[in-house]
């Protein structure tokens, strides 16, 4: 039996990267290092899931040192992910998502798994990141994942890129709108309003406490180490292809 | 203290210092230079001409010239700054954190210092040292609320759960208004929070704090998840079972969430028919899901069992899933369980299918029949294949049948190359999977399978030619170096152990090696999260990944490198001569000339086959050149001088080389019993008794009858009777009444071995273990041994790779050709569709 988790919320199932990236190179020719994995688990643990076979004896969680002598309750088979993310530098200024790589083993298809794994994501993208809209990379040759992005999930082709992929494939680039699926947060924000105004009157004026705006979010280079900060590494692997199977 | 610069030179080195910034490193240097011509011995342009030498990979130059920094001044937080960079740049992290400290003493308010200390103690789980760093940070800006998260990280990895909760607590007091809804920084941070008071074990107040927290936090799923589960840990069960009903309606294909509404809702285990109502519920409310079908199958039993998987298989067989079996072979322990799907899949395809349960025959097209059909030889190959229920020819006979309704299937033809791996013959099976490769060429899932089916053959160059179908072979190193580029474990696993069966140790070694540096990798990756996260506010996911990457190498695919690692050293140390190939040592045993002649002849045939692989190599280096020899990051990389893994395998110490494997593995898998069985191999041959009998008693409460065990028991005794010099009394008096609790010394070792073997009739692992003990014990027993050793071919029981494993027991009891192939062809004759008797 196959379950849908969380990666890296709660709770946490980020010991089942390596097997995440074996999935990856398994069955895909767009990989990645670990290290990509752990960027898109630590910056959006939101909004990647994975696919795994239920153990026959259930879940473990980690025992303590030493380990346990069965350790197929803790590190089950993966059978599907999907890895997600949000744009960090949208050109149209639209926060809105990415799916950077969703796959499924061909062993374990027809069960409506990939469709699982993007409901999920997509619903946390709009939940936890007020997405406008997703977008994915689909190789114009994929007609089963075409069917699932189009007919399924209702997907619409924005445009197409041509040699997107490194073997010269051209890629539709898909998008969906999400804002349908956004949170309402209008009681909470008049409560601030409401809230701010009344404080407005009996104004203190305090040291203002933290960065409390979005602007210094932006990546900064680690300035010295080892090659490469997490941001290098970022743009790297924009630069490389990905893809959705 | 720094030298005074003239004016000109001042400006220069702040060239220098922002040229190194920008990584302009060439302009750096010349900067540096132009100052070093009019003050030689100045300390930090020197200094920062260092940090810039080793970040263009010159390290011993680097290194001379920050020690000669230092020299020339020792007041300089500078020339100690870099001097811990260059330390950690090398990953000698103790060093670094030395030097860092002394700068930190000369320039106590440098926040870049400070922020490269903290840095590396939390990689070096120093936490008291965290703790201490980032209060100081916290001191010199208490306006920045990541240095409050910050310490309490620390107080919380340190242990310290209350100071931690009162840290972002007393943060939180300093916010007049809430921050924005939108604000995620603040939002996980207060989950964080959440976290910690759950940790401490206060459900209550946690639970309390969440609910309290809800309404403004992003992460809508980990709320619903954590309050679901306090609830339940709490016993309030009506609401937890309202948790876990919203739960399902988010995600109704998780079987935690039944469980736990299932111990919400109070069911007993035995109250079948109510837990049937549940999943009912939930399978009409989402007809499309999986789950709530699925799980009944496991508690049901008798005829009830037998309708709902009757419907079950029916409705998966239709839709043509191909993970049905392995969706319901877990169900095979059960054999009545077994013994029913068997019936009603051969049922289906001998045409009595047609009446569905709910009574409605479905309308079929013939197409839709077809697939029916397929899907159910499919099946029934798959059921024929599993190990519970296993009849090779009938797998055989239904996959053929399916394929012949099919012959495009990728996954009917992927069965039918496991039935011949099963079957023993991996020749065939490569063979076959290699024809599902084709019918999906553009499919890298079937190319890694056929890869993997080539190595399992020992053909590591065709299976390299497979996986290069979907690698980027531009890289240096071709495709082999993509595939460590993009760590690829599984692949570099089954490669090197393919070159160990074939006991090319060097190329095994290197492979083994790979694997063990992509973990190093691993470990590594955390270090830019340190500081990333803290900007990025996902608290409780760096935390989460802290923790795990503390327990990496606990990892199922770090356990088999390390194990295959040791085995390889192992027989390296055995086999000494295996350094110059597999060639070197002739694996029939044929008799040793007196003079070593044969001997020498044979090293000298092996060292020409490895002259001829090095220049084989050599060549393929040469044709790669010619293309560019650029990362994917620009970097220039470099070839490796060692592919073939000849310096790996020329080590004076595999034992001491097997133990940077076994360490970590001892640390982390402790309680895998082949670890402590081949840790105490590592151990007896370095002398070191205590440690040996320290794996013997760890194995010995994981498993006391393991059957490699009882031969290491044996082992040890005769090892420590045969000394030629005592033990050192202190260690032979620990060693002594340790093992006697093991194998008494008064024990006599025939009847052990004897009472051993009646304990454990019927088990062919056994019988083989007390067999090598009887020889061990009385070595003109051997032939008579042989004999019984072949007779346990006659069990029923005997599985072929218990077959296997007896041949391989015959090259480790030194016996003669002859006994090897009388057995080897008693078992060609038992398994006779199976290769992997024949002998070389």
């Amino acid at each position: 039996m196959v379950d849908i988790v969380p990666l890296s919320s709660y709770p946490s199932n980020i010991d089942l990267l390596p097997a995440i990236q074996t999935c990856n190179i398994t069955n895909l020719p767009e990989n990645y290092f670990l290290k990509y994995y752990l960027y898109h688990a630590l910056t959006w643990p939101q909004l990647s899931f994975v696919a795994v076979m239920r153990p026959r004896n259930g879940y473990t969680k980690h025992t303590g040192p030493g380990g346990s002598a069965d350790l197929s309750g803790q590190y089950p088979k993966v059978v599907g992910y999907v890895l997600a993310k949000m744009e960090e530098e949208p050109t149209d200024g639209m926060q809105h998502g990415h799916i950077t790589s969703l796959s499924v083993m061909r062993t374990h298809r027809r069960l409506g798994i990939a469709e699982r794994l993007m409901r999920m994501s997509q619903r946390a993208m709009a939940e936890s990141h007020r997405a406008h809209y997703v977008s994915l990379h689909v190789r114009v040759s994929n007609n089963a994942a075409l069917r699932l992005y189009r007919d399924t999930l209702g997907f619409e082709v924005d445009k197409v890129e041509s040699k997107y992929y490194a073997d010269g494939e051209d890629a539709y680039a898909m998008r969906m709108d999400l804002s349908g699926m956004w949170l309402d947060w209008s009681e909470i924000e008049k409560q601030d309003r409401e809230r701010a105004k009344g404080d407005e009157k009996d104004a203190d004026e305090g040291e203002p406490v933290g960065e409390m705006g979005k602007k210094d979010d932006k990546m900064v280079r680690v300035k010295v180490g080892r090659g490469l900060g997490v941001g290098d590494l970022v743009e790297r692997n924009e630069a490389q292809q990905q893809s959705v199977s | 203290m720094p030298q005074p610069l003239g004016s000109k030179e001042a400006s220069l080195f702040r060239q220098v210092v922002r040229h190194y910034e920008n990584k302009q490193y060439k302009k750096g240097i010349k900067a540096a230079d132009q100052i070093l011509r009019k003050n030689p011995n100045h300390g930090d342009t020197q200094a920062m001409k260092a940090l810039i030498t080793s970040n263009l990979g010159q390290q011993e130059e680097a290194f001379a010239l920050a020690k000669e920094a230092l020299r020339n001044d020792m007041k300089s937080h500078i020339c100690w700054h870099v001097y811990g960079l260059l330390y950690r740049a090398e990953k000698n992290y103790e060093e670094a954190i030395k030097a860092y400290r002394f700068a930190l003493r000369i320039e106590p308010e440098s926040p870049p210092i400070q922020r490269d200390l903290a840095l590396l103690q939390m990689q070096m789980r120093d936490y008291q040292g965290y703790i201490q760093s980032r209060s100081s940070m916290l001191q010199a800006r208490p306006g920045f609320r990541q240095n409050w998260t910050a310490l309490a990280i620390a107080h919380h990895l340190a242990g310290d759960l209350e100071e931690a909760e009162k840290v972002l607590t007393t943060y939180e007091e300093t916010l007049k208004t809430p921050p924005p809804v939108w604000d995620m920084e603040h939002s996980e941070a207060v989950m964080y929070k959440n976290m910690i008071i759950a940790e401490s074990g206060n459900l209550e107040k946690a639970l309390e704090h969440i609910e309290a927290i809800a309404p403004r936090m992003t992460d809508v799923l980990a709320v619903m998840e954590m309050k679901a589960d306090y609830l339940l840990r709490l016993g309030r069960k009506a609401e937890a079972e309202a948790a876990y009903t919203a739960l399902l309606e988010r995600n109704s294909e998780h079987s935690v969430y039944y469980d736990a509404l299932i111990k919400a809702k109070g069911i007993p285990e035995n109250d079948h028919k109510a837990l049937k109502a549940v999943y009912d519920y939930w399978a009409d409310k989402y007809p499309r899901g999986d789950a709530a079908r699925r799980i009944p199958l496991d508690f049901l039993e008798g005829e009830d069992f037998k309708q709902a998987a009757d419907a079950y298989l029916q409705r998966m067989l239709r839709k043509g899933v191909p993970s049905l079996f392995v969706n319901i072979k877990s169900l095979y322990t059960n054999p009545s369980k077994r013994d029913v799907v068997q019936s009603l899949v051969e049922g289906y395809v001998s045409g009595r299918a047609a009446q569905q349960p709910n009574g409605s025959a479905e309308d079929q097209t013939n197409g839709d029949n077809k697939e029916f059909l397929s899907s159910s030889y499919y099946f029934l190959a798959q059921h024929y294949n599993y190990h519970l229920s296993r009849d090779l020819s009938k797998a055989m006979e239904n996959v053929n049948k399916a394929i012949e309704l099919d012959p495009k299937a990728v996954e009917y033809q992927m069965t039918k190359a496991r039935i011949w791996k099963h079957y023993g013959n991996l020749e065939k099976a490569a063979e076959e999977m290699e024809k599902a490769r084709l019918l999906d060429e553009k499919d890298r899932h079937i190319n890694s399978k056929a890869a993997k089916y080539q190595l399992r053959k020992n053909d590591n160059d065709k299976a390299l030619d497979n996986m290069s179908k979907f690698t980027r072979n531009e890289t240096v190193g071709g495709a082999l170096g993509d595939l460590h580029e993009m760590q690829c474990v599984w692949y570099l696993t089954e490669d090197a152990e393919a070159y160990l069966r074939q006991r090319k140790l060097g190329l095994a070694l290197k492979r083994f090696h790979g694997v063990y540096n992509i973990f190093d990798a691993w470990q590594e990756d955390q270090f830019d999260f340190h500081s990333f996260s803290l900007r990025k506010g996902m608290i409780r996911a760096y935390v989460d990944m802290v923790r795990w990457e503390d327990r990496l190498r606990e990892h199922p695919l770090y356990t088999r490198m390390a194990l295959g690692a040791i085995k390889a050293y192992l027989l390296l140390h055995d086999q000494p001569d295996l350094v110059h190939g597999p060639e070197a040592v002739d694996v029939n045993g044929a008799a040793e000339t007196p003079d070593g002649a044969e001997k020498k002849k044979a090293i000298k045939k092996a060292k020409k086959e490895q002259q001829r692989l090095e220049k084989v190599e050599a060549e393929k280096r040469e044709a790669r050149k010619t293309t560019s020899a650029k990362g994917i990051d620009g970097e220039i990389k470099k070839e490796d001088p060692d592919p073939l893994g000849n310096k790996l395998v020329q080590t004076q110490d595999p034992l001491k080389e097997a133990t940077k494997f076994l360490t970590p593995l001892l640390a982390h898998s402790s309680k895998n019993i082949e670890a402590q069985c081949l840790a105490f191999e590592v151990y007896l041959r370095r002398d070191k008794y205590a440690l040996a009998l320290k794996c013997l008693a760890a194995a010995h409460s994981i498993d006391a009858s393991n059957p490699t065990l009882h031969v290491q028991l044996l082992r040890f005794r005769k090892a420590l009777d045969s000394r030629s010099e005592p033990l050192p009394p202190q260690v032979a008096e620990v060693v002594n009444a340790e093992f006697d609790t093991l194998l008494p010394k008064n024990q006599n070792l025939t009847e052990w071995n004897e009472s051993f073997l009646a304990a454990n009739k019927g088990s062919v692992p056994h019988k083989q273990a007390a067999l090598t003990c009887r020889q061990l014990l009385k070595p003109d027993t051997k032939p008579k041994c042989e004999k019984d050793l072949s007779s346990t071919l006659d069990s029923d029981l005997i599985s072929i790779e218990n077959g296997l494993a007896g041949l391989n027991l015959l090259n480790e009891w030194g016996s003669d050709q002859a006994a090897k192939k009388a057995y080897a062809d008693k078992a060609s004759k038992k398994w006779s569709e199976s290769s992997v008797f024949q002998l070389g």
